[in-house]
């Protein structure tokens, strides 16, 4: 009873959705600007035009007009992935490890791909099938982005990113995305994937939690979480300052990948981004955001 | 930035406003503010059927007509076949049916509605019974064969009750304890004044003959009154009841349901005197029913005083049904239990607005509808998106396909409920077909974007969220304030203010957050 007493009293330390849209959202970030946020293609022209790091662009897409060119363009990549610029949650993405011939390539997952699966998926995407209430988006194609070993030796299969928390520039929180085989390669914590919370000072991995559950393996490759140092971490959190300060929202969530050759991209900035950092910190954002103001 | 207290004067302003309309209706419309809420109507329908064996064929009975205590409208018979007539005899207004040869199985109905209020009389203590009565009263004091006036037992009774001396007050009262004070019992059929006070025990129209009997003997002048008592549903049960002479004016009283000096606004009166509900032709088969309902209407006294601003005005001059103006005064109140659920219980739905909009419709169909609408459209939406998903279909022309299949299963459950006499499931199809369109719209998009699980529990959420909408929308005490009340909307919008700057944690987020909030782990 006692427990649950206390557990209540904290309640203000804890920013729920209300909160987060009330004082931070709707304070912090002007609608106008949330297309930055919400439009990979946008932001990225603004990212890179300041200098913050980011994934080189391949080719963009923009209707259905454009798709022949699209099509010829990719026939002569290697490895690549297929992006809708306003997709959310990892939907519509797909990834190309390799060329096996004219029109053929194999797939993220060792699946064969073929140029009609491809057509399909950036037709879908020029919809607006992945882009949340919109009837038409574009197609973003980047290099297949091969990430640190330190990141690889979490999980192999699926991108691990970073995704740091900002409130005007300065860096909140931090953690670690790990996709799980339950998450289906994909590194959202709603789809069973992991959280590794992160010191933003040392880089050190201080906790991970996956559905709620305290961990200290990784449930499926059983390597060690607790205690690991993540490579390029100054730099790192860095380049979220960077990108934080180069966009007009006040209030984001920035998501970093650390490519082995080219160290810390941005990938995209979010500018509402879940609460679920709380429960793998263990640590409510209001006090953080009151010792900042 | 906006600021962080800019909705309280907003709330303010919104509740001092919706109070100062509120205050200056009451104050004008004096002590009576309950005038401007509506009334009930009732809507009875007399059903008869008679087996004529193709032979002459008469049916008689009573038809009710307006007066202070019952207004009559939308009178219709429906007699195909058969002649109607309707008129005045006496005290009543008799209906008669007939026909030279009327088949077996001839069905007639009479429909009307009545609005109807409570009447209440006052005796003044200190009347005395008077030492002569008007020419046309004088009948309701002499004896007739079921009211014995003059029998002996019933002038003892009388004594022995100490009805026979006083004011007319007293007396009324000492022969209204008598015959409220006779054990209850469901007689069938006639009882006389005389047995009804041997046996010590009777039912409506004995103690009624008694109460007549008892006041005639004391110079009161007393009569039988038959009628209905309202209530939804059918019913063959007719009711009698009691009419006394009093100071000029006919005071009603039921010793069965101990009514004194009071007609309850659900009375209906049939006929007055010592008559028979129904007389027919002897050799044909008889049966009756009266079905009836309810709907709340603008009161009379509403429609009066409302004068320009008067919706219920408005929608009568358009033609509109007042039930529309009740599902859309009630829509903003469903929206909001919409925002309660979402933003303070953490409820997933499908939109903001669709359950409300599913409520509102089920209002009027019926709750079983909305929910039955919702699982065929899942169903439609399941099977349509697998195969949408193997052929490769772009987007929106899966999704026309899918208003498509919405459209024919609506209209294929229809069919199957016809051929399998399913009367009311037949009627699906009465469900709005946009909401079940936009309802399946939704439902594709939520699959598609965030997985059949989420989607699933946004539907378990959407249906308890459409269960609260109904069940607050349904409320009469609601629909009446809102009705009276219309300017009670801006409290509405005062709340949704209120709610849109409430930074509180949603209920449900209490367990998401478990990790952070219980120390030393869950």
């Amino acid at each position: 009873m006692r427990r649950w007493l206390d557990a209540f009293g904290r309640r203000g330390d804890v920013v729920g959705m209300n909160r987060r849209n009330v004082e931070l959202v709707y304070a912090l970030n002007e609608r106008r600007h949330y297309p930055l946020a919400d439009d990979k293609i946008l932001a990225k022209e603004l990212l890179s035009a300041a200098g913050v790091a980011v994934p080189r662009t391949l080719l963009t897409c923009d209707g259905l007009y454009d798709l022949p060119r699209a099509m010829r363009l990719i026939e002569g990549l290697q490895d690549f992935v297929v992006k809708p610029s306003r997709g959310g949650g990892g939907n519509g993405i797909s990834v190309v490890t390799k060329r096996l011939g004219p029109g053929l390539w194999r797939g993220a997952g060792g699946r064969v791909i073929d140029a009609d699966e491809l057509h399909y998926q950036m037709a879908q995407i020029l919809f607006g099938a992945f882009a949340r209430g919109a009837l038409n988006d574009r197609v973003l194609v980047e290099p297949r982005i091969v990430a640190h070993e330190a990141y690889q030796g979490l999980w192999a299969d699926g991108l691990c990113d970073v995704r740091i928390i900002t409130v005007h520039a300065k860096p909140l929180l931090a953690m670690v995305r790990v996709p799980t085989a339950q998450s289906d390669g994909k590194a959202n914590l709603h789809q069973g994937g992991l959280g590794l919370a992160v010191e933003l000072d040392t880089g050190l991995v201080v906790r991970a939690v996956c559905r709620g559950e305290s961990l200290t393996h990784h449930p499926d490759s059983g390597g060690p979480l607790l205690g690991l140092r993540l490579p390029h971490w100054e730099q790192t959190v860095d380049v979220a300052r960077r990108a934080a300060s180069a966009v007009p929202l006040q209030y984001l969530g920035v998501d970093i990948v650390v490519d082995e050759r080219e160290g810390p991209l941005v990938l995209e900035i979010n500018a509402r981004p879940g609460l679920e950092i709380q429960n793998v910190h263990g640590v409510g954002l209001n006090p953080l955001l009151e010792a900042l103001s | 930035m906006r600021q962080r207290h800019a909705h309280w004067p907003v709330i303010g302003a919104l509740l001092l406003i919706t109070a100062l309309i509120v205050g200056y209706k009451v104050i004008v419309l004096g002590d009576n503010p309950g005038d401007l809420l509506p009334t009930t109507q009732y809507n009875v329908a007399l059903d008869l059927r008679l087996n004529g064996h193709g032979e002459a064929a008469k049916v008689r009975t009573f038809l009710p007509t307006s007066d202070r205590h019952q207004l009559v409208l939308d009178e219709a018979n429906t007699s195909p076949g058969v002649h109607f007539s309707a008129q005045s005899e006496e005290l009543n207004r008799v209906a008669t049916w007939s026909g030279a040869q009327v088949p077996d199985g001839t069905a007639l109905r009479y429909a009307y509605s009545v609005l109807n209020t409570e009447l209440r009389y006052h005796i003044p203590p200190e009347l005395q019974i008077p030492s002569s009565y008007p020419r046309s009263v004088l009948p309701f004091l002499r004896p007739e064969t079921d009211v014995q006036v003059d029998a002996p037992e019933i002038l003892a009774a009388v004594a022995a009750a100490g009805a026979d001396k006083g004011s007319v007050l007293e007396r009324l009262q000492a022969i209204y304890g008598v015959t409220t004070g006779l054990t209850a019992r469901p007689f069938k059929g006639t009882t006389d004044a005389l047995t009804a006070l041997r046996l010590g025990e009777a039912s409506c129209n004995g103690r009624s003959r008694l109460f007549v009997a008892m006041a005639r003997s004391q110079g009161i002048p007393a009569r039988l009154v038959g009628g209905l008592i309202l209530q939804p549903g059918s019913k063959r049960t007719s009711h009698q009841w009691v009419e006394v002479y009093v100071a000029g004016h006919w005071v009603p009283f039921c010793p069965t349901n101990h009514y004194f000096a009071t007609l309850p606004a659900n009375y209906l009166v049939l006929y007055r005197g010592d008559e028979t509900l129904f007389r027919h032709t002897s050799d044909v088969d008889f049966d009756y029913a009266f079905q009836t309902s309810t709907t709340l209407v603008p009161s009379v006294r509403a429609r009066e005083i409302l004068g320009r601003f008067n919706l219920w005005a408005l929608f009568e001059r358009l033609e509109l049904p007042f039930s529309l103006l009740r599902t859309l005064l009630m829509l903003p109140v469903g929206a909001l239990v919409v925002v309660f659920f979402r933003n303070v219980v953490g409820m997933p739905t499908y939109g903001t607005f669709l359950p409300a909009l599913i409520a509102a419709a089920a209002g009027s169909t019926g709750l079983g509808w909305g929910i039955l609408g919702l699982l065929l459209v899942t169903l439609v939406v399941v099977t349509i998106r697998a195969g949408v998903h193997r052929l490769g279909l772009l987007h929106s022309p899966g999704l026309a396909i899918l208003l498509t299949g919405v459209t024919v299963g609506v209209l294929g459950v229809s069919l199957i409920a016809d051929a399998l006499h399913l009367a009311h499931l037949a009627r699906v199809a009465m469900f709005p077909i946009a909401v079940l369109a936009i309802t399946a719209e939704r439902l594709y998009l939520s699959i598609a974007e965030n997985g059949p699980r989420e989607a699933a529990q946004e539907m378990t959420g959407t249906i308890v969220v459409i269960l609260g909408c109904y069940v607050v929308m349904k409320s009469l005490a609601l629909q009446m304030l809102l009705l009276g009340f219309p300017e009670l909307l801006l409290v509405v919008v005062a709340a949704n203010v209120y709610l849109g700057r409430w930074t509180g944690m949603r209920l449900r987020e209490y367990s998401r957050f478990a990790p952070v909030l219980v120390k030393g782990g869950v």
